[in-house]
């Protein structure tokens, strides 16, 4: 049986024969055979077929790269085809099937790791096995091959497309940053002439086109600025300029600053233009991830994977939390919790969500997405694959991404306790499913670069591993606390009240359809406030006649309660209040955010900058003592009220000692202690002689009484006193369930 | 020994007056001359050193330990005693350098040191007649090139010599590739696989002007697709940073490492495990390098030049014995 062996040559294939197939058999060489001379014992080369030009050459192993059979080679392997029995051995399996599938070849093939051995001994020895080839060819051949099949690469890669996205996401995060410092620097140069107008005009486009229209804010008067602007915004800066209290600019310091206007319009025309050129780009590429991501977050994650077909082969899971690496990796390391999202947060569909809601919409999107991708990346709609070739439309490649987002979305609803749309909403009355793009107007405007810190250098939201009730209680309860300590959120609390009323209505419609959690943390509430409302008992120090006195007080807390009731809703809703970039940081944070506009490192910069930083302190400090104020305020209210309460409690001690004096004698006659004799009194159990004595009557008169009357009553009928017993059943059990909470919660606090 | 690899603090400080590229932004990928693309993982350390220059930039006709013309004449270059081809430049600071096989050319804006008929020329070449050629040596920076920095660390064996054939896994943009054609000279070869596009169009550039390196721009993990470039070498070195590197040497090894043949494989500890410590993620990979036929030979840390990084060496023994 002979053995054949096709060896891949930078200069041309070689067809080798060895004198026995056994030389496969052997693990190994023996060390003679290992020799040049061992090894063309053993082999003898049956056909070589050299390479005319360097061109071949690239062309002949791009293909055998790829696994493909050339007409060359198959020419090659002509000249065995007469033998019916044997082996031939082939380095590449891949090319090995390819080469079995010729008709002509009816050698069996092997190509695994048995030639290995063999392989490396040919390679060993190759110019000794090939006659009348030198060492020095085979490196020159080599060196040209691979410069020119590495160039072949490069120039040819099949997955160039992406990379056009790549440099198109990059180029638009750099143009939204450029533009807004161009923008800034605008307001701020035109703002020394005209002040006023930055404040009526917010859109940095507006004010960089009403430059250029009007000029001097003196000829604001004849400008037309009706294609610029609305008719009352219009108005306002026309009547702005008329008393502007900006300083006189020449003409040559307007042509510069209309420079720079038209700088911004320019850009600002460019940047819409680009990001059409991506939404049209990744609509074709990348059909169904749009839909499900929507544009801007598909191309940040391509260009984080670096091509579609990587992302296509990376799991949900990393999809979920690319783009937050370092979180990740931080959390793995520290054993703490993993980050709940990545890029992917800024999809709409998470945008949409709230507070845990976040985290699952984010794990179900990225599965979602996941399968849209590899549809987008592996799907071949081409006639020769399974697709209907150029009859298949647009929608039919992205049917996939739009029906999960549809999915999702309903999901969303349910899980939110939103009401669900009835199917028939996703279709247009035209019949064509209409396209979710309409709800990511939002996203594209609102993008924050700073937010990217998925680069990872904000907390990492994390997903809480335990839902036992108690650690959910602790954490709420610390949240509480810190959240009271910081005097921001102080001013804060009237509107959070305005959500909880506006949040509570919906818990109680999805009560039964909520899950464990949402309960958990209703309860929560309950509890919190039981604790407020068991202060507040504590709190006036009078008997129980005084509870009316206590009422005002009781009220007052009450309000205390339901804001630190606020305060942890919004805690429960937010868990990641860090991570939306919509919340609005602490003035503190702020301050340390805040970068001057003004940048440069001239002295004037400096100057300016310096001037900046003063009056932004200054309103800064403003703003804080007017919350100071407030606050004094509110002490003061206090404080007042507290005396009010102490007139009330004193004028009840006053009460009680003219009723000591006025019952004084009457218990005395009664045989009782004065606070008896009142009780007695107050539950009807003192009879008053015809004498004006008082007598007490004893309980077991009483219950006397009592049992003669329940013997009345069964005559009557039993209906109304069960009731009445399990009303008072009730009653019991709520004290109890009180008492139980209050336990647990002690338990909490220690 | 003449070099106290650390005792040495002079090596730290140097820096300041070489040109150094390591700023440490990815941003290199946009720019057309941007540097090094690709290992933003690597930048940051030692960022900011001296003034950031693109590679290739012009330097005028006279490069290397500048100062005015008297800085080469202070510099005195004698070969490093372990291994040959490795050069020292004794100046003002000490220096790893090799000789510059395209005199007149720097490959990534790293210095030059230029001198005229050094004694050890005339050493090599057994006094020959040639008066005063110059002689053009790159200064090999160990805080961009792990090779470098583990010969600091005191490598015993590194298994490149000149004359030798290598296989570079891991090649990058070619600047320790550059490094280590150097040392092999014009009669070894350095088949330089990279896989990365970015990276391998800056590789294809370096080898260009440097006939011994054969550039591959393919994946390491199938080294049958580059079977028809490479002829059996004497060394394997390794720096993938991929969790599956030691498996990736394992395959080329059986491949086209000659029996007896060095490896030397750069570990980043990050790279393989980010939870485990890195002593123990270095002990697994060399356990693993084990499992294929590498008898490993030492081990060192790239302490003062990279973090949780090592070089392990070993020897390919093929027999399962």
């Amino acid at each position: 049986m002979g053995l054949f062996i096709l060896q891949e040559t930078p200069v041309g294939y070689a067809l080798l024969k060895a004198k026995s197939s056994k030389i496969l058999k052997q693990d190994g060489f023996s060390p003679e055979d290992e020799t040049a001379e061992g090894i063309c014992n053993l082999l003898k080369l049956k056909d070589f077929q050299k390479f005319d030009s360097a061109a071949t050459a690239l062309e002949q192993t791009a293909a055998l790269v790829e696994g493909k059979v050339t007409p060359r080679l198959t020419g090659l392997l002509d000249s065995i085809k007469d033998e019916k029995k044997g082996l031939l051995a082939v380095a590449d399996p891949k090319l090995a099937s390819a080469i079995n599938k010729l008709p002509q070849l009816s050698l069996k093939l092997i190509s695994d790791n048995t030639t290995s051995d063999l392989y490396r001994a040919i390679r060993n020895h190759l110019p000794s096995l090939i006659p009348g080839l030198l060492p020095q060819d085979i490196s020159t051949m080599s060196l040209g091959l691979s410069h020119s099949l590495s160039r072949h690469k490069l120039k040819f890669s099949p997955d160039k497309v992406d990379t056009m996205i790549i440099q198109a996401i990059a180029l638009l995060d750099d143009l939204d940053k450029e533009l807004n410092t161009y923008a800034m620097r605008v307001k701020e140069w035109y703002g020394w002439h005209f002040p006023e107008m930055g404040r009526i005009l917010n859109d940095n486009l507006a004010y960089a086109r009403v430059i250029l229209a009007m000029g001097m804010r003196t000829s604001a008067a004849n400008a037309d600025l009706a294609e610029i602007l609305p008719e009352e915004i219009e108005t306002a800066v026309k009547a702005a300029a008329e008393i502007s209290m900006g300083t006189e600019i020449t003409t040559e310091d307007l042509d510069n600053i209309q420079a720079l206007a038209e700088q911004v319009v320019s850009f600002s025309e460019y940047r819409s233009q680009l990001s059409g050129y991506l939404s049209a780009r990744m609509a074709a590429i990348a059909p169904n991830l749009t839909a499900l991501v929507g544009d801007l977050v598909g191309a940040r994650l391509i260009a984080h994977a670096g091509s579609l077909m990587n992302l296509a082969k990376s799991p949900a899971s990393t999809i979920q939390i690319l783009g937050a690496e370092k979180a990740l990796f931080r959390a793995l390391k520290t054993k703490h919790d993993t980050p709940k999202y990545g890029l992917i947060y800024h999809a709409s569909l998470i945008g949409q969500a709230t507070g845990k809601n976040k985290g699952k919409i984010a794990r179900m999107l990225a599965t979602k997405a996941t399968l849209g991708l590899r549809v987008d990346a592996l799907a071949d709609w081409s006639q020769e694959g399974e697709g209907k070739g150029d009859m298949i439309t647009e929608e039919e490649k992205s049917a996939l991404g739009v029906d999960n987002r549809l999915k999702l979305e309903r999901r969303l609803a349910s899980l939110e306790g939103k009401p669900l749309k009835s199917k028939g909403v996703a279709i247009a009355p035209n019949g064509v499913s209409f396209t979710p793009g309409k709800l990511e107007v939002k996203e594209a405007r609102k993008y924050n670069p700073d937010a990217d810190g998925l680069a990872g250098d904000e907390p990492a939201a994390a997903v809480p591993v335990s839902k036992r009730p108690s650690e959910d209680k602790i954490n709420g309860v610390k949240l509480i606390e810190e959240v009271s300590e910081e005097p921001a959120s102080k001013k804060s609390k009237k509107d959070k009240k305005a959500k909880v009323q506006a949040i509570k209505p919906i818990e109680e419609v999805v009560q039964d359809a909520m899950d464990e959690d949402m309960e958990s943390s209703g309860e929560e509430e309950q509890e919190s406030s039981d604790e407020e409302m068991e202060d507040n008992e504590e709190e006036p120090e009078s008997s129980s006649p005084a509870r009316a006195g206590a009422t005002e007080s009781k009220t007052n807390g009450a309000t205390k309660a339901s804001a630190k009731e606020a305060d942890e809703i919004s805690e429960t809703i937010s868990t990641v209040s860090v991570d939306t970039p919509d919340s609005p940081p602490s003035p503190a944070q702020q301050e340390i955010n805040w970068q001057s506009s003004i940048s440069g490192n001239t002295k004037v910069a400096k100057k300016a900058r310096k001037e900046e930083r003063h009056a932004r302190r200054l309103a800064l400090s403003e703003e804080k003592s007017r919350v100071k104020e407030k606050k004094r305020e509110k002490l003061a209210r206090r404080l007042d009220r507290k005396e009010r309460r102490q007139k009330k409690a004193e004028q009840i001690e006053r009460r009680e000692e003219r009723d000591d004096e006025k019952f004084g004698g009457l218990a005395e006659q009664a045989g009782l202690t004065i606070s008896r004799y009142k009780r007695k009194l107050e539950r009807g159990e003192i009879m008053f002689g015809p004498d004006g004595k008082p007598v007490a009557i004893s309980k077991k008169e009483i219950k006397k009484a009592r049992k003669a009357a329940e013997k009345a009553a069964t005559s009557n009928g039993d209906a109304g006193s069960s009731k009445k017993r399990k009303r008072d059943d009730e009653a019991l059990e709520a004290v109890g369930k009180s008492e139980k909470k209050k336990k647990k919660h002690h338990k909490v606090k220690d | 020994m003449a070099y106290t690899p650390r005792g040495r603090g002079g090596d730290r400080g140097r820096g300041g007056d070489r040109g150094g590229f390591r700023g440490g932004s990815r941003g290199g990928q946009g720019g057309a001359r941007g540097g090094r693309g690709g290992f933003g993982d690597r930048g940051g350390r030692g960022g900011g050193r001296g003034a950031p220059r693109g590679r290739g930039a012009p330097r005028g006709g006279r490069g290397g330990v500048r100062g005015g013309a008297k800085g080469g004449a202070k510099t005195i270059i004698e070969p490093y005693t372990r291994f040959p081809g490795v050069f020292l430049a004794r100046g003002k600071e000490d220096m790893l350098v090799t000789k510059n096989l395209t005199p007149g050319e720097s490959v990534y804006g790293e210095k030059r040191i230029s001198v005229e008929s050094s004694s050890i020329d005339k050493s090599i070449t057994n006094g020959d007649a040639t008066p005063a050629t110059k002689t053009e040596y790159r200064v090999w920076n160990p805080f961009r090139s792990k090779l470098a920095a583990g010969i600091l660390g005191g490598l015993d064996e590194i298994f490149i010599k000149p004359g030798a054939k290598v296989l570079y896994l891991g090649a990058a943009s070619g600047t320790s590739v550059s490094h280590v054609a150097d040392i092999v000279g014009p009669t070894g070869t350095v088949f330089a696989v990279e896989f990365s596009h970015r990276s391998g169009r800056d590789l294809i550039n370096m080898a260009t002007h440097r006939t011994n390196v054969i550039p591959i721009v393919e994946d390491a993990r199938h080294p049958l697709k580059y079977r028809m470039l490479v002829s059996m070498v004497d060394t394997i070195f390794a720096d993938v940073a991929q969790p599956d590197q030691a498996r990736i040497v394992g395959i080329n090894a059986h491949m086209y490492l000659k029996v007896g043949g060095g490896v030397v494989v750069s570990i980043k500890a990050n790279c393989i495990d980010s939870t485990a410590p890195a002593e123990q993620v270095f002990a697994r990979e060399v356990q693993k390098m084990k499992e294929e036929r590498i008898k490993p030979f030492e081990q060192v840390t790239l302490e003062p030049f990279e973090r949780d990084h090592c070089i392990v060496t070993g020897k390919y023994v093929r027999s399962m014995t």
